[in-house]
């Protein structure tokens, strides 16, 4: 009964209806467009350095991350394997020995980053047969060696050609090795591209003469979200052995951080697109009290409670508020559809930019169903704030006074 | 006249007025506000990049940016330094020795660039010495000192005065090593170079790589503060026809797009804003068309035309928009001036800031013309919003609207 009353009160004045839904709609479905961009820019941004590389969550010998060298390594024995593998939890999970060395072909010399890998297992984690750009893969017992695009680049270097990897190895040995280029690998990330190769690791093992060891293991889990939680499990198991466990957020707290910064930013954006909106809807209010004097007046004189009255109007402005907000959700879903599945890509000098903070120049946008939930429910709110000054105007309207006016 | 009825009529429904002036002022300080804060730190993040790095304009040989080849030097340096600082504008000038190679300690070894430098000029382009944090900047004169990054000295896990080894190419193409004693530790706002980049004396440099000397591969200019860049720029290449002479934009493009964006991205930004405020102002002026259908009838009736009832409501508009307009732009300069001086402190999110080269003390900042392109966007969205309802008010026909009670 309330409610079809309210919903008729609010088509007595159609275009004031249109006008205060409008603006809603407009609020909402820009502050949808703005998160989901945001939002998935971040997911992108996690993804890459996650999947492309770093994986959720890493196993390291005790004090690796804070100072990386070949001395804190350690030997994967069988505890920690059944460890890995009876974590519900984890997908799957790769062993790395990484290390530091010159890299020279010919005259030129660069600095790189040498991995070690087991190639099948790390092409399931971070798919890096798919970013093979010449030549081919690494085998399981190969002695080449996978260059990254960029650093071929700058050493002028194709396949089949030799490379010699010059550093320190276990206990400060000195590592040197001769390899053959079996493959040049494409990484999209400007800091990878310039500066990775790839051994198997036995081949690394014997570089940096470090016998069975590895400096790192990389997990991968189902959900990027869960990675602080499994890491906290993963340490418990563990126990008092010499071993630590590094979430992403841990591993990379400047992006965390940046990403704070930069969705605060977007938030304060959105707040104040919400509060110039909250003032369009509250001058509607004043309006529709104003005008509606007399007509409250003769109501109230006929016998209707005011309370009853007031939920009507409260009912009126929440109806209103929800249907801008559902025509912006519907308006929103398929624009946020059709960029999710086909990313903006910027190109030229912008793209350069995005690169030199080592980020993709692809956005696609989220479709998060959070984001959704997010904007009704901050329409919601606002709404009922708003709602709390027409409630007591008309608990304490007087019902001559009004009819007078 | 018609002005002084416009006036009025504003004044007639004082709450409604006050609403919108206050949604409207509050609105544009708002976006001002979020405005000045951005480009405040975008200014902050260029001149940061150009006084603590890259300078304003730099010269190399052309060969040198696409292979740093060691060969590619610009001889004589001490001779064109004295005649670069001579030029009017320029404040100091320096040439660096740059070549990559890896450092090593005990435990650890990491890439890194490495540059000679002349400490005292280069202490006047780029105020290095004020980022020495521990120890000493090149002030003794001990043999093979080296200043180093803080980040890269956790890394490496070397402190004041241990030994470290520098590895590199020299002329010939052998691989050369050298010891050097870490002088001084430094630590500037950006931590990804602080990394990467190492610092050792020229003199001590060149005759290990068996360069020249005076021979450097880069000389790095900084101008006085304020001084036009183009007039100088356009004199070293005339003067140095055989090397590249590059300006900050050319070298850092990401910089430049920083601050070229910017404008655009304000345009969008205000415009998101103006527009959510458009949506409350024409609902609040039809309202008071609307309402006003009676009395508009009768002034038409006793011989108003309808341009100047059009006219009188579209300044009545212009009144409410362009004072709060007004009011939001002197609130948002207030508020820039003051903070603008104090700063504003983003140090929870320190470590993200400094990893991408940004300060974690804000200066909102804007300049003269851009409040005056802001002031433009409000006045254009007043005049928008104010053409649909004073267009409703010409429609009216007196007759009826007289009759309307």
């Amino acid at each position: 009964m309330l409610l079809k009353f309210a919903w008729r009160n609010i088509w007595r004045n159609k275009r004031r209806t249109l006008i205060t839904a409008a603006s809603i709609f407009t609020a909402v479905i820009l502050a949808l467009l703005m998160r989901s961009v945001q939002i998935g820019a971040y997911q992108r941004m996690i993804d890459n350095v996650v999947s492309f590389y770093s994986g959720h969550i890493q196993l390291h010998a005790a004090g690796y991350w804070d100072e990386k060298t070949l001395d804190h390594t350690f030997v994967a024995n069988d505890s920690i394997e059944t460890l890995l593998n009876h974590q519900r939890e984890i997908v799957s999970w790769v062993p790395r020995l990484e290390s530091f060395a010159l890299t020279s072909a010919k005259e030129l010399t660069q600095g790189s980053l040498v991995v070690g890998i087991d190639p099948n297992a790390e092409d399931k984690l971070t798919h890096l047969s798919q970013k093979v750009i010449a030549g081919e893969y690494l085998e399981e017992k190969d002695s080449g060696i996978l260059v990254a695009e960029g650093l071929a680049e700058k050493i002028q270097l194709g396949v089949g050609d030799t490379i010699v990897l010059l550093g320190q190895g276990y206990h400060g040995v000195t590592a040197a090795g001769k390899y053959e280029v079996k493959g040049i690998v494409h990484f999209s990330a400007p800091n990878l591209n310039d500066g990775m190769v790839y051994l198997t690791i036995p081949v690394a093992q014997v570089l940096f003469g470090t016998g069975e060891r590895l400096t790192s293991i990389a997990i991968s889990i189902e959900q990027n979200a869960d990675a602080t939680q499994v890491a906290t499990v993963l340490r418990q198991r563990i126990g008092s052995m010499p071993f630590e466990f590094y979430d992403w957020k841990q591993m990379m707290p400047e992006m965390v951080q940046l990403i704070e910064v930069d969705s605060a930013g977007g938030i304060i954006v959105i707040a104040i697109l919400y509060m110039i909106i909250a003032f369009g809807i509250f001058g509607t209010i004043v309006m529709m009290l104003a005008e509606r004097q007399h007509e409250f007046g003769i109501l109230v004189a006929i016998g209707m409670k005011k309370m009853k009255l007031a939920t009507v109007v409260v009912i009126e402005i929440l109806m209103i508020a929800l249907l801008g907000t559902l025509a912006g959700i519907l308006a929103g879903i398929p624009i946020i559809a059709y960029f999710h599945a086909n990313p903006i890509s910027v190109t030229g000098e912008m793209a350069k930019a995005y690169e030199s903070f080592g980020m993709e120049a692809i956005f696609p946008f989220s479709k998060d169903i959070n984001i959704f939930i997010t904007q009704a429910t901050i329409v919601f709110v606002l709404s009922l704030v708003l709602s709390i000054y027409p409630w007591f105007r008309i608990l304490r309207l007087k019902a001559i006074e009004a009819l007078k006016s | 006249m018609l002005t002084r009825i416009a006036w009025r009529n504003v004044w007639r429904n004082k709450v409604r007025s006050l609403i919108l002036l206050c949604s409207i002022a509050l609105g544009v300080w708002a976006g001002i506000f979020m405005l000045s804060f951005s480009w405040g730190m975008s200014i902050q993040y260029v001149n940061l990049a150009i006084k603590g790095q890259i300078s304003h304009i730099q010269m190399h040989q052309p060969e040198f940016k696409q292979d740093r080849k060691i060969t590619y030097t610009i001889d004589d340096a001490p001779g064109r330094i004295q005649e670069i600082n001579s030029l009017p504008g320029v404040r100091a000038s320096c040439g660096r020795i740059i070549i990559s190679g890896m450092i090593s300690s005990p435990t650890s070894g990491a890439g890194a660039s490495i540059s000679g430098i002349d400490p005292d000029q280069e202490n006047m382009v780029t105020g290095m010495a004020t980022n020495v944090i521990q120890g000493e900047y090149f002030e003794s004169k001990k043999k093979n000192q080296i200043l180093i990054g803080e980040k890269l000295a956790n890394k490496l896990n070397v402190k004041l005065n241990n030994k470290v080894v520098l590895t590199f190419q020299d002329i010939d193409s052998h691989i050369t090593a050298a010891a050097f004693r870490v002088a001084g530790i430094y630590k500037t706002s950006n931590s990804s170079t602080d990394e990467l980049n190492v610092f050792v004396k020229h003199a001590a440099l060149s005759p290990l790589l068996g360069l020249e000397e005076g021979s450097v591969h880069e000389i790095a200019i900084l101008l006085i503060e304020g001084a036009e860049m183009a007039p100088i720029y356009a004199s070293l290449k005339a003067k140095y026809p055989a090397l590249l002479v590059e300006d900050w934009k050319a070298l850092a493009p990401e910089l430049r797009l920083v601050v070229d964006s910017f404008r655009m991205n304000m345009v969008v930004f205000m415009g998101i804003i103006l527009l959510a405020l458009t949506f409350g102002i024409i609902n609040t002026m039809l309202m008071a068309v609307l309402e006003r259908f009676h009395e508009l009838g009768v002034l038409m009736a006793i011989g108003m035309n309808k341009f100047s009832v059009f006219m009188m409501i579209m300044l009545e508009t212009l009144y409410l928009a362009i004072i709060g307009g007004i009011c939001g732009l002197l609130l948002a300069y207030g508020t820039i001036q003051i903070l603008g001086r104090t700063g504003i402190d983003l140090s929870a999110f320190a470590k993200g800031l400094s990893a991408y080269g940004m300060d974690t003390l804000v200066y909102p900042a804007l300049q003269n013309n851009q409040y005056l392109e802001i002031f433009i966007m409000i006045f254009i969205a007043a005049i928008l919003s104010a053409i649909y309802p004073a267009y409703k008010a010409l429609k009216l026909n007196p007759v009826q609207a007289i009759r309307k009670i």
